[in-house]
């Protein structure tokens, strides 16, 4: 049997163990992780400059023109100290619409590529296209909603420009959607159906909540692209200098997205060449609220997210 | 039989249950030895061999007591399940079997020294047989422990019927010689302990194949054992 | 079935016909000549035996031996996979299990299981019960906190739970888990409950506890239970069926599975001489 090749005392093959030599790998190796950790950290320093030195100037630059006159008052031309309310509201307005049309398709999709597509062709061939739609330049999307919405109707629209973000919005919200849904263990799906749950309610009620903290931060990944998008915008809801939405009439919340609808990133684009320095000046105030206004959505979420869980 | 088995994949574990045969074969053989020397005792009237019969007892017991010792500690320990489980449990039946054999030649052979100061007007042919009988089962039944070996553990358990008889006949032949001559009733009183302790070693051994056999096959040998001590119910009448 | 046979397996016959062991009632569940196969790989053989009404079975055998794939043929969980099928015959109550008009939702509110990892559903305590009892009743909420309560008290974890039923299940221990997962199985009342290597995740107390909660709870519900370990199936089955390469080679009582059973490929496995 077996028995010959391991009774005894066994004998390790090679020369007997030098501790000199263990020694000095050990002192090699000990290098070679410092230096490794030296690197390390000094990549992530050089990421934090960047990231601090960019918010560092977007507050030095736009704090100086932020002002309350600046949430009231709408874009006006040069000089006549015109603010960046319309611009905010048509950001508004265009984000949440857009997230609210995107999501719930994307969520179905990725639900369906996760859930019931395992394997087939179909299921295959959206995910393929859907990957692809992930990372086409947005520019691409905005060209995409001007044929589709713009020239047929023969005018620039808030509508149009939901749309074009909504179309970014999908693939984020699919891939997260599928990826978070496959991380639930099977067992917790084969739990529910053992316990006599048709497969929608088991996908429904116990796939969702577990994968809800993924779910949520791909929706907050997808809001905070398209909070900042500009190239899907300029084809689509193009910016619009006068106010459109007048909060007396709530009616016209609705009628403004007939019409080319104000954004922070289209009027960035457009002021931050200019050559009057308070437009500029203005620009900078609106990055910064995009910025800080994305990163504030971030900390809400997590924080609520934490505290139900 | 048993070794036809594969080999069990925790290799101490069968060292263990090799370890636990062979101090059941080693006191077997002891046991056999001291059988063997009680036998000398009686049939030639060594002494000396009488005296290695007794002092093999202490051996005998110390064996015994670690085989107890082993047996806590794997059931402890390993967790023996089906025929690990019965092998594990017999042994301890079997040693106490074996150690109640070693006392009963002890016995036999303490015996013996008081019956060589007696000249006895007959032949001990009888216990000489009954002596033989009893070692063959013996060295089957020991054979039966180290080999794991059912068949012969079954032959010893249908011969002991033999032993039984002649213990019958005995039995009535010496209480014959005892109504014949007052004076052989010392000897013969002696002779019939012995042939008696004879008789229990054969039930020990018998007791020790059935063990065996159920540790091997997992089944019990029937109930009704071919049994033929008669002797509670002999009555000898003397002649005239 | 042939019940001289089962007298035949007590008495210690060496037929190799497969029998239920325990007892002489009509079995909850009978299988007869079962075959499985996971695409065109044959899982199981032709497996014939019986579940007795209120017993509990154990399943053993080497990992892929087949009988957590005959466990899962008793609720159908088969189903949700395709390329998966059964073949034979698998009674319970007068119909077939595996016959394809069987309505599975039904089904597995009668034939519950319990995994190998706690499940617990991302909800509270008391909604992880609910949730099942949702799926087949409709309970006025007084009615439901009395079910809750009651599986919860069945499962023996009704004491460490009941000051907060609407904290979150994820908070529970690892042994806590798996009794509220036997709770949620429960309180949806099935007549049997499949254990899928229950204990395999736990500690050695917590699987007492699991163990014990068995014993309890076979008074009221007929228990298949499919476990590696030995010594558990010797401690909580009444029956025990020894599996090897998807051939049931051997079912009896456990204690003569495990003092002497018939069939040497029984007897190398639960002595560790496999292979």
């Amino acid at each position: 049997m077996s028995a010959t090749l391991t009774s005894g005392a066994s004998t390790i093959p090679g020369p007997g163990r030098d501790h000199a030599l263990g020694a000095r790998l050990a002192r090699r190796r000990r290098m070679a992780d410092r230096l490794v950790v030296v690197l390390c950290i000094g990549a992530t320093a050089i990421g934090l400059l960047l990231l601090a030195s960019i918010l560092f100037t977007l507050l030095v630059r736009g704090l100086g023109g932020l002002s309350l006159g600046v949430l009231y008052k709408n874009t006006a031309p040069a000089g006549s100290n015109g603010g960046l309310a319309n611009a905010i509201v048509g950001s508004l307005l265009q984000t949440v619409v857009g997230t609210a049309i995107g999501t719930p398709i994307g969520l179905m999709v990725g639900t369906y590529l996760a859930e019931y597509s395992r394997g087939s062709a179909l299921g295959n061939a959206v995910r393929f296209v859907s990957d692809v739609l992930l990372s086409a330049p947005s520019i691409l999307i905005g060209l995409f909603i001007y044929t589709l919405l713009v020239l047929p109707v023969g005018g620039y629209s808030g509508i149009a420009g939901c749309i074009a973000l909504a179309v970014i919005v999908i693939p984020i919200v699919v891939r997260t959607t599928e990826d978070m849904l496959r991380l639930v263990p099977v067992s917790l799906r084969e739990a529910a159906i053992a316990l006599g749950a048709p497969k929608w309610k088991s996908i429904v009620l116990v796939c969702y909540p577990a994968a809800r903290d993924g779910i949520v931060t791909g929706l907050l990944l997808a809001i905070a692209r398209i909070a900042g998008e500009t190239a899907p915008l300029l084809f689509t809801s193009l910016g619009n200098l006068n106010a459109t939405v007048d909060f007396k009439h709530p009616a016209t919340i609705i009628t403004a997205f007939g019409q080319a609808m104000s954004s922070l990133p289209v009027t960035i684009y457009q002021y931050a060449g200019s050559a009057y320095q308070d437009l500029v000046d203005l620009s900078w105030v609106a990055a910064l609220l995009i910025t800080f206004g994305v990163l504030a959505l971030n900390i809400v979420a997590r924080v609520a997210l934490r505290r139900r869980s | 039989m048993a070794d036809l088995q594969p080999e069990h994949i925790v290799r101490s574990y069968a060292q263990e249950l090799a370890a636990l045969r062979d101090r059941m074969t080693q006191m077997g053989g002891l046991v056999e030895a001291q059988v063997a020397a009680a036998a000398a005792a009686v049939v030639q009237q060594d002494s000396d061999a009488a005296t290695r019969a007794v002092e093999q007892d202490p051996a005998v017991d110390a064996l015994e007591r670690e085989v107890e010792g082993q047996v806590i500690r794997m059931l402890a320990l390993r967790q023996p399940m089906a025929q690990d489980l019965r092998q594990i449990v017999a042994s301890l039946k079997i040693t106490a079997g074996l150690e109640r054999i070693g006392d009963y030649a002890a016995n036999v052979a303490k015996r013996s020294i008081v019956l060589a100061q007696f000249s006895l007007p007959f032949s001990l042919s009888g216990i000489a047989h009954m002596l033989r009988l009893v070692q063959e089962n013996l060295k089957l039944v020991v054979d039966a422990i180290g080999e794991n070996d059912v068949e012969k553990a079954t032959q010893v358990w249908r011969s002991d019927q033999a032993v039984d008889d002649i213990y019958n006949a005995i039995f009535r032949e010496l209480v014959t010689y005892m109504m014949e001559d007052p004076r052989n009733i010392t000897p013969c009183t002696h002779l019939l302990f012995i042939a008696k302790n004879l008789e229990r070693i054969g039930d020990h051994a018998t007791n020790i194949a059935e063990t065996v056999y159920y540790a091997v096959t997992g089944d019990s040998l029937p109930e009704a054992r071919p049994k033929g001590d008669s002797s509670a119910y002999a009555v000898v009448r003397a002649r005239g | 079935m042939d019940m001289s046979m089962t007298e035949n397996a007590t008495a210690g016959s060496r037929s190799n016909a497969p029998a239920t062991a325990a007892t002489t009632e009509a079995p909850r569940i009978a299988i007869s000549g079962l075959d499985f196969y996971y695409g065109t790989n044959k899982a199981l053989k032709s497996v014939s035996v019986e579940f007795p009404d209120r017993k509990v079975t154990g399943m053993i055998g080497p990992s892929g031996c087949g009988k957590s794939t005959l466990l899962r043929v008793l609720n159908r969980m088969y189903d949700l996979y395709p390329g998966q099928r059964a073949e034979g015959k698998v009674m319970m109550d007068g119909d077939n299990i595996i016959d394809p008009g069987m309505d599975l939702n039904v089904l597995r509110s009668r034939v519950g299981m319990v995994f190998q990892k706690p499940t617990p559903f991302p909800m509270s305590i008391y909604d992880n019960i609910a949730f099942g009892v949702k799926l087949h009743e409709r309970l006025s909420k007084a009615q439901m906190n009395e079910r809750v309560e009651w599986s919860l008290t069945r499962a023996a974890l009704w004491p460490e739970v009941k000051d907060r039923l609407s904290a979150s299940a994820a908070g529970l221990s690892g042994g806590q888990q798996q009794r509220l997962c036997i709770a949620r199985t429960i309180a949806t009342r099935p007549e049997v409950i499949l254990l899928d290597e229950p204990t395999s995740a736990l500690d050695p107390i917590s699987t007492l506890r699991v163990e014990e909660l068995i014993d309890e709870l076979k008074r009221d519900f007929t228990i298949v239970i499919v476990t590696h370990n030995m010594q558990q199936a010797a401690r909580c089955a009444d029956q025990v069926a020894f599996f090897y390469l998807g051939e049931l080679v051997e079912v009896a009582p456990a204690a003569q599975m495990f003092t002497a059973p018939k069939q040497k490929r029984t007897q190398e496995y639960i002595t560790g001489r496999f292979g």
